[in-house]
Parts: C-alpha cells; structure tokens; sequence
C-alpha cells in the first residue's frame, strides 16, 4: 500500500491511535516510511502499523526563484570549473534533500558577494567525492581548463573536494607549462547548505585573488585559521590536508603561503615572490598507471615490497630521514633483497612519513644503503606530491630522465631552502 | 485587578517547556556543563549567512538577525567544549543516556514515541548555533497528563541541543559562550488547552515535577524554561519567554490578557517577561522552521524492546503522597525529603528504634535550622552518625540536637558530655534542686536541671521526674 509512493505526496496516515499528516520522503524503505510533517520535522512510521493512507495532493511544487545575472564590462571573468565536493551545494527545505548547484545564477544568489568581484562563468565538469578521482579525471579536468584559457577568462577556480584536493593539485601542477592564468582549488569542510559553511569564504576569497593580483599558476585556497575572516593562497605543491575536519585543514609543509587574501577588509598580501612564467602554454597530460605509495612500518612483511612486481614507481614514506627496515634480520634482509630487485625495473623514491622536512639518506648506514640499490631521495616533497609527479614524469619521459628528473625541482615541489615554517 | 472572564475572553493559551539534561552533551563527550567556571581560554570569530530556501525567501526571523550583519565572536572553555562545539568536527553518535531520559519522559508523559528518530537540523542565524542551526528530533507524540481542571494533551516531545549563551552585544559585533552549547534540551509542547492563568501555572508545574522525577534533568535558575502562548478572540498567538519563576505565570498572563485587550490586533510576536509581571516586545515571531535532515546523524530505530526495558521512576507527586499517606508527614515535609534525593526507608531500617517522624525532622527542620543558626553545612554523615548513637542508645534524643551543633561547628563531638545519667542519679540532684530552690517556679528548675544534664537527659523525662518530685 505504501510501496507505491515515489515521494513528494502529500498523504495523511492513520495508525491506531495517532494520524499523521506530512510529505513522503524518498529515502522511506520498505519498512519505514519517512514522513515530513508540517512542524518540519520527519518522523519515521512502520509501515506495517499503518491502518489507512489518504493522497491530499499527488505531488508537491518545488519552486525555485534565483536572481538574474547581469555582465558587468569593468569586471574580470572568473570561472567556476565544478569537480564535485560541497562548494555548492543548496538545501531542498520540501524533501530536506541537499541538491548541487552548478548554475552561475544559482551561485550568484547563493554568494552574492560574487557578483561585485567578477563575472561568474559556471561550468560542470563532474561531481565525484574526490575519493573516487583517477587520473583520467584530472585529464578531463585540464581540458576544461585548457577550453577556458583559450576564451580569455582571468582565471579559474576548480571547485573540490576537500580529501584529495592536494593530489588534484599537485597534478594540474605539472601538467601545464606556463599557465597564463590562475588556477585556484577551492574547497569547503562544512557544506555550503549551512549558514557556518566555510565555502562562502573560501570562494569568494579565492575569486577576489584572481580579480586582483597578477599570479599565474596552481593554487589551494582555504581557511588560514578557525576564524571566518582570512584565507590562506597556498602553493600547490607543498600543501596537504592535515585534519580531517578543521575548516583550516590545509597546511603547508616545508614552504610558505603566496598570499593572505581577506575580502571584507579588501586586504591582499603577498608573500611570495610571483615568479609567472613566460613562454606559450602548453599542457602534458599523460600519467603512468603503474605507480605506488608504501608507507613503512616496524614489522613490516617482505610481500609487500613483493607485491610491488611490474610497478614502473614506488613512493616510499620511509621513517625519520628516509628510512626502511633492511638490517640483516631475517625478514628485514628479505626485504633489502625484494627491493634490490624491483629497483631494477622501478623507480623507488623515499619520502619521509615525518610530513615535515627534508629526507636525508646520508647520515645513516640505512640511507647509504638504500641509495646503493637506487632508492631516490624525494627531498622535502609531501608523499602525495612525489607520488603525483612520479606518475606524470613516467607517462612523460624515459627511465633515465625520470631518475634525473624525480629530485629536481620542477614546479616548486622541491625547496631547497626550508626556513622555520612548522605547523 | 478586574476579574478576568477566560471562556468569553476566548482565552487559549499552550505552555512550551525546555528542559536541560545532567551528564554528557548530546553530542560529543563534554561534561553538560552550563556555566562553566573557568575562563574562557579559546575564541574565534565567525560570520553567519543566511541560507534561502527554495522559495528564494529568507525565514522572516532570520532576516530580523541578518539585517544586524554583525560578525559572531565565540568565546569557549577548554574544559567544557571541544570540536564539535566549534563547528570543526561532525557530531558524535548521540548520547544514549539521554535518548533514554528522553524516552522515559515521553512514556511517563503518556506519549507514543515515534517508530524511527531523525534529527534535524533547524536553521538559527542568530550565531547561538556555531553550526548555524539546532539539531532536533522529534521523540514523541500525542501524550496527556491529568490536571486538576481536568486533561491536557501533549502535542510533542523533541530532544535537541541548547544553544550557546549570549555574553554582550555591540554595533557590530555580538559575542556568545559556547559552555552550555551542544547541552542536551527536552522540549515539551503542550496543546493550547489552557483554562485560565493559574492553570497555566499549574501545567507547568506538574510537568516539572515530572521532569524532575527521572532525577536526570539540570537543577537551579535556567536549567528549566517555560515559554507560554497566550492570545483572546481577534488577537494573534503571542509568546512570553523568560519567566524567573513558576510563581510569575499567573499575574504576568493577566496583564497580557489586559494589554492585549487594550491594543488593536498586532502581529504575532515574542515578548520578555519581566519581574514585575509586565511584558516587553522581544523579537517578531520566527517563521515555520526551517529544517532539514541531519545527515551526520544515524536514523534510531526505536523497538519494543527497548522501551519495556526502561525503568519509569516513580513520580515526586507519588512518592510525596507516599510519605503523607504510610507516615502522616505534612505535605511540606514530604516534599522536602525528596528534594533531598535520599533513600528515606532505608534510614527508617537503619534507625528501626527510632521514630520516622523524628528522623524526617532532624533530616529537614534540624539540619535546616543549625545551618541558618551557625551558618556552618550540617551533612548527611554528620545526622546519619547522631541518629546512629541514638538508636543504639548511647546517647538521648535531646543529644542528637547538640551533636550535629558539635559537627557542625567543631567538626567532632565528645560523646561522655551526653552519656545517658542514670534515673536514680537524676533524680537523687532534682530532689536536691527542689530542695535547695523552694521558691523557684516549674520553668526555672527546669532550666536549672537542663542546665546541668542538656544532652545527657531527655527533656521530657526530666520534666516528668521534676513533676513526680514536686508532687511528693
């Protein structure tokens, strides 16, 4: 009797002693039905309690009424490449659903504030959980970039995920040589169908930036701290999400930020010394599949290393300086000799799992040892950043290359300088 | 006062009743700590937007706050927040014990529970939720409990979170702390079927009798609120929050009665009570709440199983009736022992030779008046230990008053000054007394002999054998 309802129907229900009158929700099984009833709250009624249903009205109206956009001619065009994540997400307050919103209008009236920065180009690319990104996305991805470069926008904001954001842009990193406009990864911790929502900052930061400085390039823009005031420019390849759910999740490891951006007390500093690059654009999007991350640890099983056979790269986050069990104990010995062996064909590099500072395989009889079988050291590169570069340099160049290549800095992904920037 | 005729009037008036929940927040793993003693040690600013509907409209009392646009500062106590408070971690699971006191609630109230719990999240823009709303559940329905003018229904039951506590307010800018925030709330709403002023105040009454029976519920000034609903024929629903005390209800109802009668018909709207049982305009009424579904939050399915295997408490009006009716205790001495929370049958096996109404009253009137006398605590193992060298005869009733002084004040009593003298020995000194005072009046010789045996004879003994020998 109840199963036949799709959702969004007005009905009244009558239990034995209580009726109840409200919405059916779609997410009602087949054991529950979920009603919204007019106070707004959803209760959930067994449906094997139920007595008699009466249909008040089919299907209810959804309205939405957003504002119209208009083009302002002394504004840059900033657009808003969405991947997926909660940078835009609105509340249905009928089904109590949260529904994306992809919409240039839908944004401006979201984030009103938009409208006096820029003029809003919105373009749906996907909308994945970043989870679930592989490589062929960040490929779609610079294409869509790419289309927009070409029609002349200021620059660009990539609308992410907050879990894997770091890899995305470690990729678009190296993908593009001298990018001419700026590509800024935005996320948010708490959705945007909240009143406390961080994406309102983030975003409106992060196109504020845009508009008005001459950076080109790959950036993350996220919260400085738990205040809603700031936001932090990051560079791209020296960044990493360091807690699950802060709002300033995002740190930068072994660098400093481009800039502090704040929006409502018109206030840009820069930090860094823009270095834009000079040349015609041009972008290499190829990746290797066969790449890995292993993190060490104490009583670590040779098969894991085994388990690596037919890898073109492995990122080992070793211990401390860049370090991995291979004294002359049994298992610790078969380890030495499985990764002698797969280095013949794989290019290891160390990392360290310490997240800060550099990777040093010269102080310890260990490293100098890993460095005679041809374990790499990856320098102060973050684990995900040399793994995301490992990947793009062997879908790019030769072996050898590759070998040169993985601990030389490129984009920025190698400081050959850390200061006292810590946590 | 003129006096008020509610039926003609078309008096209708509903009471909506908040409750705060003793233990853990609702949650995350904070202590339910209101006011929290320390000093702030974190604090964050924050800005609040308004999020439109699909309606394109923003909640009417959303706009009221917005248009304020001020910037939300937050000021929080290690010791009594964490993440959770401050917005940067989802919500735990929710605390089962009070999931468990709401049920209790809901069954004592009468009410159906729902078959499946799904919190909400109902939007505040007023920055009291960091979150930018309230989590809320509806837990129950259609209840009633009986009144002395007869029944009133109990439209729902909700468990949800309290709010942060407004700490001051500028031109731009207004500043909350987050001690109380995340505190669990049981939310009452009883249907307009309120007679008159005093029955209001009696509705409110019995439904914090009720709360207060599962032992569970938060204590003292704030911990329990009562809104009230009031409006006459022609007039639109207005709402009184704020009452200091239950005692306010009445009065304050009355001159809303008569204030309303005086003005044209205005818009609904929120007013404060004040002390002096006038009201004051507080904010326009918020809209139909917006709310949407709590998707961090699991949906709770509710069994049978799990409400037969509640314990009811016993309700505070039966355990008074309890005392009046198997002791005689008046009413007022019945309630104060169960103020106290104390096992009272045990003391009466404890102290089997000694008199249930002299143990109530050295419970209640003797450790009342020796506090207020010395303004030093008199404590529960202080009246246990006096009451115990009493029932095992080591000391006279008269004793047990003096003991607790010597608790109280000292901190140790000297059992020889009131070991029980023996009869013949008191009576051998009164004749003595007798004899030596011929002319002193009955009161005066007692006073002589008191003054020598206080603590080691009882009063009323003394005063027979000072009758005896007078006799003779």
């Amino acid at each position: 009797m109840v199963k036949k309802f799709k959702g969004l129907e007005k009905i009244e229900v009558e239990l034995k002693d209580e009726v109840y009158k409200g919405i059916v929700m779609p997410n009602s099984d087949s054991e529950t039905l979920f009603l919204k009833l007019e106070s707004g709250y959803n209760v959930g009624i067994n449906i094997k309690d139920i007595k008699k249903v009466k249909i008040l009205d089919k299907k209810i109206d959804i309205k939405s009424s957003t504002v119209k956009v208009k083009h302002n001619k002394n504004l840059p065009t900033v657009s808003i490449l969405h991947t997926g994540g909660t940078i835009a997400s609105k509340v249905d307050y009928n089904t109590g659903g949260v529904v994306a919103r992809f919409e240039p209008e839908e944004l401006v009236s979201m984030f009103p504030e938009l409208e006096k920065i820029a003029n809003i180009k919105s373009i749906f690319v996907s909308n994945v959980f970043s989870e679930n990104l592989r490589f062929k996305d960040y490929v779609n991805i610079s294409k869509a970039i790419e289309k927009e470069i070409k029609s002349g926008v200021k620059g660009i904001i990539i609308g992410h995920g907050t879990d894997t954001m770091h890899y995305s842009a470690a990729a678009l990193s190296f993908m593009f040589d001298n990018l001419p406009v700026p590509v800024v990864l935005v996320g948010s911790q708490r959705s945007s169908d909240r009143g406390s929502s961080d994406a309102a900052l983030n975003l409106i930061n992060a196109t504020y930036f845009i508009a008005n400085t001459e950076f080109t390039g790959v950036a993350i823009c996220m919260h400085k701290d738990i205040n809603d005031d700031t936001c932090l420019i990051m560079p791209a390849l020296k960044t990493r999400k360091l807690h699950s759910s802060r709002r300033d999740a995002f740190k930068i490891i072994n660098d400093e930020a481009i800039a502090e951006v704040n929006y409502s007390k018109n206030k840009i500093k820069m930090i860094k010394e823009l270095k834009n690059e000079k040349g015609a654009w041009k972008s290499k999007n190829k990746f290797e599949e066969k790449v890995g991350i292993l993190r060490t640890y104490p009583n670590l099983n040779s098969k894991q290393i085994e388990s690596f056979k037919g890898y073109k790269g492995l990122v080992i986050e070793g211990t401390g300086l860049g370090h991995i069990s291979i004294d002359n104990s049994p298992e610790n010995k078969k380890i030495f000799n499985a990764l002698k062996k797969l280095s013949k064909s794989c290019v290891i590099v160390m990392t360290s799992q310490c997240i800060f500072g550099r990777v040093n395989m010269n102080v310890y009889s260990t490293g100098r040892e890993l460095q005679k079988i041809g374990v790499i050291s990856g320098e102060d590169m973050t684990t995900e950043t040399a793994y995301i570069k490992l990947a793009w340099l062997l879908g790019n160049y030769k072996k050898d290359q590759v070998k040169q290549m993985i601990s030389t800095n490129l984009k920025g992904e190698i400081n050959k300088r850390i200061g006292l920037e810590f946590i | 006062m003129i006096m008020i005729n509610y039926k003609e009037l078309g008096f209708k008036s509903g009471l909506e009743i908040h409750q705060q929940i003793e233990g853990r927040k609702l949650f995350c793993k904070c202590p339910a700590i209101v006011n929290d003693e320390n000093e702030p040690n974190i604090k964050f600013k924050r800005k609040l937007r308004a999020i439109a509907g699909e309606t394109g409209k923003i909640d009417r009392a959303a706009e009221f706050e917005m248009s304020k646009d001020k910037e939300v500062i937050y000021e929080a106590c290690s010791s009594s927040s964490c993440l959770v408070e401050y917005d940067e971690e989802p919500p735990h699971e929710l605390n089962k014990d009070s999931l468990d006191i709401a049920l209790q609630i809901c069954l004592l109230l009468n009410c159906k529970v729902v078959d499946s719990i799904q919190f909400m999240r109902k939007t505040v823009v007023d920055g009291s939720n960091v979150s930018g709303f309230q989590r809320t559940a509806l837990i129950g329905t259609n209840g009633f409990i009986n009144t002395s003018k007869g029944k009133v229904n109990i439209e729902t039951v909700c468990l949800e979170e309290e709010a942060a506590k407004k700490v001051k307010e500028e031109n731009n800018s207004i500043t909350y702390r987050l001690d109380r925030l995340g505190v669990g709330l049981i939310e009452i709403a009883t249907a307009p079927e309120i007679k008159d002023s005093e029955h209001a105040r009696e509705v409110a009454s019995i439904i914090g009798m009720i709360l207060r029976s599962t032992g569970k519920v938060k204590r003292g000034i704030g911990s329990i609120r009562q809104d009230v609903n009031v409006s006459i024929k022609g007039h639109n629903r207005i709402e009184i929050k704020g009452f200091q005390d239950l005692k306010n209800i009445p009065r304050t109802i009355d001159n809303e009665i008569h204030r309303q009668l005086k003005t044209k018909n205005e818009e609904g709207h929120v007013r404060k009570a004040n002390p002096d049982f006038t009201t004051e305009y507080q904010r326009p009424m918020p809209g139909a709440s917006r709310m949407y579904p709590e998707t961090d939050i699991k949906i709770i399915k509710i069994t049978k199983k799990m409400l037969d295997s509640l314990e009811l408490p016993e309700l505070i009006s039966e355990k008074t009736n309890k005392f009046i009716e198997k002791y005689k205790f008046s009413e007022e001495l019945s309630r104060e022992l169960i103020k106290m929370d104390i096992d009272f049958e045990s003391y009466i096996h404890k102290f089997s030779k000694v008199n249930p109404e002299f143990i109530a009253n050295v419970l209640v009137e003797v450790r009342k008046e020796i506090q207020s006398r010395f303004d030093k605590e008199v404590t529960i193992p202080m009246i246990e230990n006096a009451l115990g060298y009493y029932n095992e005869g080591k000391v006279g009733k008269d004793a047990v008053y003096e003991i607790l002084v010597d608790f109280a004040t000292k901190g140790d009593a000297d059992l020889k000054k009131y070991e029980q003298v023996d009869e013949k020995e008191i009576e051998k000194e009164i004749k003595e007394i007798i004899h030596k005072n011929k002319n002193l009046s009955f009161g005066a010789l007692m006073g002589e002999i008191m003054k020598k045996y206080r603590g080691k004879v009882d009063g009323k003994k003394a005063s027979e054998l000072l009758n005896k020998h007078l006799k003779q």
